[in-house]
């Protein structure tokens, strides 16, 4: 079992009161654009700016079936890496027919890249000397500012809206109480740099880069990350929550997650993975339209029968 | 109506007449291009056992790629080069796990990618569909050359051996792998996952999701130029340049896949010319095909036939 050690924050609940306060104090001054392009028979898309804190201008891809609402809201939060997509890749196109979906693109990411456009590898370690400077404090806010946004909107209905992905999706759900269900793939903010000692992939292996270059600086990153430790988020996750797993005897595996999961006041269900994206992703589908109340999920057809 | 079996699908993709010399040009076009590598060392992402280089190098259109390039320090002799191609919606990795196993491994950033974008930027969705009523000024044309020209770039060092240098990705890696297998015939192996970029027009009527729903929304706003459309895209499509494959090839697909179908992948690997060939078609999986297991499967191969 992982125990929380190393650094640790000298205030985290103050640091994120801080940086929500930040956020609050921004008017998110949205614009909206219909994209005719990525919009069908069913669902209308739209791009959307808004305003995180720095301030920063970010963009994300809004989706809202045609017809009488409200529906049932998917937020997508950005997996490591420079795209975003409308919906994540592989999933069915037609779940834009009955769900808001809404996917954002944080700093650095394309469509939120100036001024700031981050490097891949490069950002999980940019600023990670400094609690104050590290990049994904900005990168929180702005999921944040992205679930208000959604929550907000006319077309969606408040008691039916999931952050799906990976920490991000976890720390959303800590620090926006609007997001009513949760499915989170943790990948690199639990234990992080324990983690990363036992792997030599990237993107983890960007941290033992910085402290192969830098072993001076470990105590810094320590510190530095134990206020983006999802067990310390977990007291805050009130959302139904769907938890993707690792394999049995990977790193994040249920085992390793036990202290996250017991953390969490609210109604969790672990999944183990099966390295299967077909059945790890249909399992997903089925929690969701059921947590949901729908008559059916949403799956591509090769996914069905 | 039930699926047809995929590997029973009949792709409905055209064989364009001219699409030999169409290539043959385009590589000749390229080759008139000086290669003009710049190779920097990066401390920052070197380790005691690897070297890591950020790599950039000119190909047609006089673009400017980049790419990782890693290589084992402790070695006697040659190596093999193994060239690594990225997915669709990926930063292509830094190969340092290939140089681990003993490859000069290049990781090449094909153009639109970060660093390789400065010049050409279509952007993610967008690439698909770049200029995709003409062949010759398609994104993957450019694309495609990008990756022959990672070969190019092992050619060119000295401590690359020649002779031993395949090709390996996933996905869109997969599809360039079979595009860079066909063209290049220095490649000795090549290891395609889960393909892409096969039967593209075939593949918007069996998946409605993304990246190939790029090319139906395409469509929905120009429906006039769907002729257009498929003609630009038969020249590009791996199951049109399987023909020319002649080295050693093994390709994955999952039974469930709805990024990449795998009908499409079916289609592709029946049109290799190779002899050696063999598919492995997993079921119960989806875009991942079983890379969990697959992965050493591909480890073997490639061994077998490059000898790191």
């Amino acid at each position: 079992m992982t125990t929380l050690s190393g650094a640790e924050p000298i205030n985290f609940d103050g640091y994120w009161q801080d940086t929500l306060a930040e956020l609050a104090a921004l008017p998110p001054a949205p614009e909206v654009q219909e994209i005719p392009l990525r919009s069908t028979d069913f669902a209308t898309a739209y791009g959307v700016s808004l305003t995180s804190v720095g301030p920063y201008r970010l963009y994300a891809y809004l989706s809202i079936p045609r017809g009488e609402g409200p529906f049932p809201a998917r937020y997508y939060l950005p997996r490591y890496g420079s795209v975003v997509d409308l919906v994540p890749q592989g999933t069915a196109n037609s779940q834009r027919r009955e769900h808001v979906t809404f996917a954002i693109c944080v700093r650095g990411q394309r469509l939120a890249d100036q001024p700031y456009a981050a490097a891949f590898p490069g950002l999980l370690t940019d600023g990670i000397d400094d609690p104050a400077d590290y990049v994904y404090r900005g990168i929180v806010a702005d999921c944040v500012r992205g679930a208000e946004y959604l929550a907000n909107r006319p077309e969606v209905d408040s008691a039916r809206i999931a952050a799906i992905g990976n920490d991000l999706a976890y720390t959303t759900a800590a620090l926006c109480a609007r997001v009513t269900h949760l499915v989170c793939t943790p990948a690199l903010l639990y234990d992080t740099v324990n983690l990363a000692r036992r792997t030599s992939a990237y993107p983890l292996e960007e941290i033992n880069d910085h402290l192969r270059l830098h072993p001076e600086r470990e105590e810094a990153v320590r510190h530095t990350m134990s206020y983006f430790d999802l067990r310390r988020f977990a007291p805050h996750v009130n959302a139904t929550t769907l938890l993707m797993a690792g394999a049995d005897g990977s790193a994040l595996d249920a085992a390793a997650l036990s202290p996250l999961i017991q953390a969490m006041p609210g109604d969790v269900e672990v999944h183990k993975a099966e390295h299967s994206g077909y059945k790890d992703g249909r399992f997903s589908e089925e929690w969701l339209s059921r947590s949901f109340g729908m008559a059916e999920p949403s799956l591509p057809a090769h996914w069905r029968g | 109506m039930p699926r047809v079996p995929a590997d029973q699908y009949v792709s409905n993709v055209r064989m364009p007449e001219d699409i030999d010399r169409f290539w043959e040009e385009t590589l000749a076009e390229t080759a008139k291009i000086p290669l003009e590598p710049k190779v920097v060392h990066d401390p920052l992402r070197s380790t005691e056992r690897i070297d890591v280089y950020e790599v950039f190098f000119t190909s047609l259109d006089r673009v400017r790629i980049a790419g990782w390039y890693a290589t084992p320090r402790d070695r006697q002799g040659k190596l093999p080069g193994l060239l690594q191609v990225p997915g669709y919606n990926m930063e292509p990795p830094v190969p340092k796990a290939w140089a681990n196993k003993g490859y000069a491994a290049f990781s090449v950033a094909p153009r639109g990618k970060l660093r390789s974008n400065r010049q050409f930027n279509p952007g993610y969705p967008g690439l698909l569909t770049y200029s995709m009523v003409d062949r010759n000024t398609y994104s993957y044309r450019g694309f495609y050359m990008d990756a022959c020209r990672g070969v190019e770039f092992l050619l060119s060092r000295d401590e690359v051996d020649d002779d031993r240098i395949g090709v390996t990705g996933h996905s869109q890696g997969g599809g360039l792998t079979v595009s860079t297998a066909a063209l290049r015939p220095e490649i000795k192996a090549a290891a395609a996952g889960a393909p892409y970029l096969c039967g593209y027009m075939d593949a918007i009527e069996l998946t409605d999701a993304y990246p190939y729903q790029e090319i139906a929304d395409y469509l929905r706003m120009n429906p006039d130029s769907r002729a257009d459309v498929e003609n630009t895209l038969a020249y590009f499509d791996g199951i049109n340049l399987a023909h020319r494959i002649t080295c050693p090839i093994i390709v994955s697909v999952g039974l469930q896949d709805s990024t990449c179908p795998p009908e499409t992948g079916f289609a592709m690997f029946d049109a290799i010319a190779s002899a050696d060939k063999r598919m492995y078609a997993y079921d119960g999986h989806g875009h991942d095909a079983n890379n969990h297991e697959h992965g050493a499967i591909v480890d073997d191969f490639l061994a077998k036939h490059l000898k790191p």
